[in-house]
């Protein structure tokens, strides 16, 4: 006979989730399998009929000890890892983590690997927008828009295919340049699929942003006000949602971006639509400095012609920070003269940004929390490393 | 389009501050006595920082807590380190002035095993509550002391940290007193 008595003490976390002990009161699991997490991200909520009392995140069901992997391997034998961290924009952690190596080792890089880096991460940097605008929307409800999205994303996967030689995860930068060159064909293709983006976004807005449906989801929605911000030390379109113009390609200006002519999109209102709204600028923005880059390339080498076979970067530690899709990416390296990391830290946008989601989503309903959550745009695996 | 553009640069605080290019990332950093920790995050929130991260490493003399500080309006990352024993294992909890400090001080508390004192709910974050060795300990052997990892460490450990982050914090403050 089958044991059908059901076990209700629940597991390590929902009994530390200890509920109020007032009545008509009720735990529910968000997760880990919920659809709008895309993930595995499992969030513990008391709610009060539709209302949520309390939420807690419960993380690391793929967590995968990065940092001691980076331990245990060779500067070089790590590179792969990068694209895995945030698969999303994963050129963004690649140049994370290079740039931190090349900044210890004093390693310069070609100009012309500079201006490559730039257009690549900013391909993926729309590529990355691209995704969370058709998953959101279908967090929402919406289901024609991530086709259209997806129809977009391709010809970018294409791009970067032919030069990267992968479609998401990719390993493209090397300590002092780039692993191949562009050719012609690139270029122009670029050029032709800016100017073919642009064209797509004023369908995007008569179509999706100016629809009454999901103004009605998003406007006035999950407030994260600049204090909470600081406090929990969100970066990205969060931040700029919540009216400060900070981004780290203008804060602290890494590689050659401060030789181009962009705007810092920042809305006022602090709600859902503002990040919403930050994004779908962004992505514009992307395209004005990659079409800046392509027209200013210059020649030379794409990678540095003496870098050694055996990486030893000197004895210190090094912080450097670039900016990803979802914010502040940092690396905090430090190294003892050995072929490995003495210790790796990756600092994740996400995880600083999901951790005020507790604060924000007290007293809001069940179903704004998926609102909240899709405009937060989260990555799991980055959250998680 | 053009004066637009010039227009949101002007009010842009970030797009005009420089940034240290310092080989190691940092403006300053400061190795701070334990008991001075919370003192000097205290000191930082006021002055409008927000925490990057909060990360340990493991050496000889112990265990190396790196809290890293950066700021909208100023760009300049600051490092606070303190250094504390590794029988104690034992830490000040800056959650209660940075709540974003939470998350970081339990994955310490999953790599590391560091307890921090005043922790509202010190529990696994990212590994199995069944895991009970944390990972990221070294073994005798591989431990390097802090003269040979940090950058310039005669600097960087002196003890009259304290004094100076005070010196710091009060000139920050007269030149913040000043734009105003």
């Amino acid at each position: 006979m089958l044991d059908l008595k059901l076990d209700t003490s629940g597991d390590f976390y929902t009994r530390k989730f200890q509920p109020t002990p007032e009545e008509d009161k009720l735990i529910l699991n968000m997760g880990p399998q919920h659809p709008s997490t895309h993930g595995v991200l499992r969030i513990i909520l008391e709610i009060d009929g539709e209302y949520i009392l309390r939420a807690e995140p419960v993380l690391g069901y793929i967590h995968r000890m990065q940092e001691k992997m980076a331990e245990v391997k060779t500067y070089v034998q790590y590179l792969p890892n990068m694209g895995r961290v945030d698969y999303l924009h994963a050129l963004a952690w690649n140049w994370a983590y290079v740039g931190a190596v090349e900044k210890l080792m004093g390693l310069e890089v070609p100009e012309r690997a500079e201006y490559i880096r730039v257009i690549t991460c900013e391909l993926n940097r729309i590529n990355s927008h691209l995704l969370w605008w058709g998953a959101y929307l279908l967090d929402l409800g919406a289901f024609t828009p991530i086709m259209y999205a997806f129809a977009d994303r391709e010809i970018v996967m294409d791009l970067l295919q032919r030069i990267t030689g992968s479609r998401l995860t990719y390993c493209y930068y090397r300590f002092g340049g780039v692993s191949a060159d562009i050719d012609q064909k690139f270029i122009d293709d670029t050029k032709e699929f800016c100017k073919y983006m642009r064209s797509r976004f004023p369908m995007y807005k008569d179509l999706v942003t100016d629809n009454i449906i999901l103004r009605k989801r998003v406007e006035d929605i999950g407030h994260i006000s600049l204090e909470t911000c600081r406090k929990y030390g969100a970066t990205g379109p969060v931040l700029r949602g919540s009216g400060k113009p900070y981004d780290v390609r203008r804060a602290e200006p890494y590689s050659v971006y401060d030789r181009f002519d962009f705007e810092i999109p920042v809305y006022n209102t602090r709600d859902a639509l503002a990040r919403y709204l930050v994004r779908m600028d962004e992505m514009e923005q992307s395209l004005r400095i990659i079409e800046q880059a392509l027209d200013s390339l210059p020649g030379g080498d794409y990678i540095h012609p003496k870098v050694p076979k055996i990486l030893k970067p000197p004895k210190g530690e090094v912080y450097f920070a670039v900016e990803g899709a979802r914010g502040k990416i940092g690396i905090y390296l430090v190294s003892d003269g050995s072929k490995t990391p003495y210790r790796l830290k990756l600092r994740s946008p996400s995880f600083s940004n999901l951790s005020l989601f507790s604060d924000v989503a007290r007293g809001t309903l069940l179903a704004d929390a998926v609102s909240i959550l899709g405009s937060l745009d989260l990555v799991i695996p980055e959250i998680d490393r | 389009m053009n004066s637009d553009s010039a227009q949101l640069k002007e009010n842009d605080a970030c797009g005009q501050a420089s940034c240290s290019d310092k080989r190691a990332g940092y403006i300053r950093s400061f190795c701070l006595s334990p008991n001075k920790l919370l003192f000097a995050v205290k000191k930082l929130d006021e002055l409008g920082y927000f925490l990057e991260d909060v990360s340990c490493v493991h050496v000889k003399e112990g265990f190396e807590l790196v809290y890293h500080f950066d700021h909208w309006d100023n760009p300049g990352r600051i490092v606070l380190r303190t250094i504390i024993s590794e029988d104690k294992k034992e830490a000040d909890s800056i959650a209660r002035i940075f709540p974003g400090a939470d998350w970081h001080e339990r994955e310490c508390y999953d790599f590391f095993g560091i307890r921090f004192k005043g922790h509202a709910n010190l529990i696994p974050l990212l590994l199995s509550p069944e895991i009970d060795n944390p990972p990221l300990l070294k073994k005798e052997k591989e431990k390097k002391d802090l003269n040979q990892l940090l950058p310039d460490p005669e600097y960087d450990l002196t003890s009259s940290q304290d004094k100076e982050f005070k010196e710091y914090i009060l000139q920050f403050s007269k030149s913040k007193s000043k734009e105003e």
